[in-house]
């Protein structure tokens, strides 16, 4: 008797677990038919990447901030950006019924593109390696048998896996950019490997630390950034036009150029499609 | 249903991995974590005031602040102080012990105070010392009386190793994060971490509901 209510009991528990998934998995069903007629697109955002997306005191600012505004003024629609954190912006981006979209430097991948579809790529990015000075380490391929800190669900993280091996130890996975920073500082890794952006800025503000960015176009390959959307979203029709436009007309020039002091290569982002 | 069980499938072996990380760091945590909350423990029961304060301190410091923030300190502060670097492994070790010690000290303080003080004048006037009447009388007692609220720290212990995943430790929480990055898909990592959690508590409590019978 007792051995047979301990099945029933782990029977429920089991149930509990996959209805959980199922509740999941049914509004987002919905999400690809369910998003007309709304005049108002809500973007969520993780905004702890400066200087992409970032918090200034209670104000959301940063490069994706200016990059939609422009967007949205050319297509004529209403919007908000709101600062959910990642994983409330992926679980509710595929739902799209709270947000519609998510601005969030999110890379483009074919494994993530299997669940989300993509604007077209909006920003070109890179992966860079940010070692103490006189590191021996001059490429990617130096990092193999080194500590090599990133931030965990990046494309920094999906490189140096292909490069080292998703499960070595010596690549560590960690919760933020910051954190993985300061172990560097800390003498627990050997590099850093991030966004280009990131790591600029990163040296910029931390002149004291005796810092230095590797670029390597060899092994870490352009990347693009798009705006992410739950699979069959219309708003992908309505927006990728104003992408386009903005990025032509010199809009997306001025923006850029106001964040990162320098021109934007326009023609390999449009062709990068 | 839309689960991908072919990510779960792919990803499983390291996550059996992190789960071997979590229980190991846990055994080891408790067992430090036990040693160094019995001698705080008694260190908080001393007769004399001053020789208490520290102690008492050390467990309101531990138990009046996240776990969260602990792992930080000891990650970037202490241990780099020690060792000149962080370490992954002596941080999990460290941070968990240091945490279980203090609530560890409150069981043993509560177990042997929970015995009688007729049990221990009745041992001294029969001739013992006071070591032998805390060593042959009360402990016996008092241990018997522990072992659940041990049992509850052990279960705690496992969960709260999961917020080293902070660090890069390689536990179950890790993986399921590393699996997230690479398909942005948030139900199969988190679901798969929290049913690996469940049987390693629900049969970690199981075995101590058999110890608590046996003992």
């Amino acid at each position: 008797m007792g051995m047979k209510k301990k099945w029933v009991m782990s029977a429920f528990v089991a149930f509990l677990v996959f209805a959980m998934a199922g509740c999941g998995s049914g509004s987002s069903n919905k999400a690809g038919s369910g998003s007309a007629g709304g005049e108002t697109i809500k973007f969520a955002s993780d905004a702890s990447y400066a200087p992409m997306e970032y918090m200034d005191t209670d104000k959301i600012k940063g490069f994706d901030i200016d990059f939609i505004k422009a967007v949205m003024e050319e297509a004529g629609i209403d919007y908000t950006v709101t600062n959910t954190g990642w994983d409330t912006m992926l679980s509710s981006v595929k739902q799209g019924t709270e947000y519609q979209a998510g601005l969030s430097s999110v890379s483009i991948t074919d494994e993530r593109k299997e669940t989300y579809d993509y604007s077209i790529p909006y920003f070109e990015s890179t992966n860079m390696i940010m070692v103490k000075e006189g590191s021996d380490i001059k490429n990617a391929l130096d990092l193999k048998d080194k500590k090599v800190a990133v931030q965990a669900a990046t494309t920094a993280d999906d490189l140096m896996s292909g490069i080292m091996g998703v499960d070595n130890g010596n690549l560590k996975r960690f919760d933020s950019n910051a954190v993985a920073l300061m172990e560097l500082n800390s003498g627990g890794a050997d590099a850093v490997v991030a966004d280009i952006a990131i790591v600029n800025e990163y040296i910029k503000n931390n002149p004291n630390e005796k810092l230095t960015g590797i670029i390597d176009k060899e092994n870490f390959g352009s990347e693009y950034y798009g705006i992410l959307y739950p699979k069959g979203s219309e708003w992908k029709a309505k927006l990728d036009p104003a992408i386009k436009k903005i990025i032509e007309n010199g809009k997306y020039t001025e923006i850029y150029k106001a964040w990162f002091g320098e021109e934007p290569d326009t023609q390999t982002l449009l062709n990068a499609e | 249903m839309d689960i991908r069980f072919d990510i779960i499938a792919h990803y499983l072996p390291v996550l059996l991995r992190g789960t071997a990380f979590t229980i190991g760091v846990s055994i080891v945590s408790i067992i430090f974590g036990s040693i160094l909350g019995l001698g705080i423990g008694f260190g908080k029961m001393a007769p004399k005031a001053y020789f208490r304060w520290p102690f008492h301190c050390y467990i309101n410091f531990f138990r009046g602040t996240p776990l969260y923030v602990q792992i930080l300190i000891v990650h970037f502060g202490v241990i780099p102080a020690f060792y000149g670097s962080t370490n992954v492994l002596m941080t999990s070790f460290v941070a968990l012990s240091l945490n279980s010690a203090a609530y560890s000290a409150e069981i043993f303080r509560a177990g042997i105070q929970s015995i009688d003080p007729g049990q221990r004048e009745a041992a001294v006037s029969l001739g013992m010392t006071r070591a032998q009447a805390m060593r042959f009388i009360i402990l016996p007692q008092a241990v018997k009386r522990m072992v659940p609220a041990f049992g509850n720290e052990f279960i705690v212990l496992v969960k709260d190793s999961s917020l080293l995943a902070l660090i890069a430790a390689p536990e179950i929480m890790y993986w399921s994060n590393t699996m997230k990055g690479q398909y942005l898909r948030i139900w199969e990592p988190y679901l798969t971490a929290a049913l690996i959690y469940f049987i390693l508590t629900y049969s970690l409590s199981k075995l101590l509901n058999y110890i608590e019978r046996k003992v």
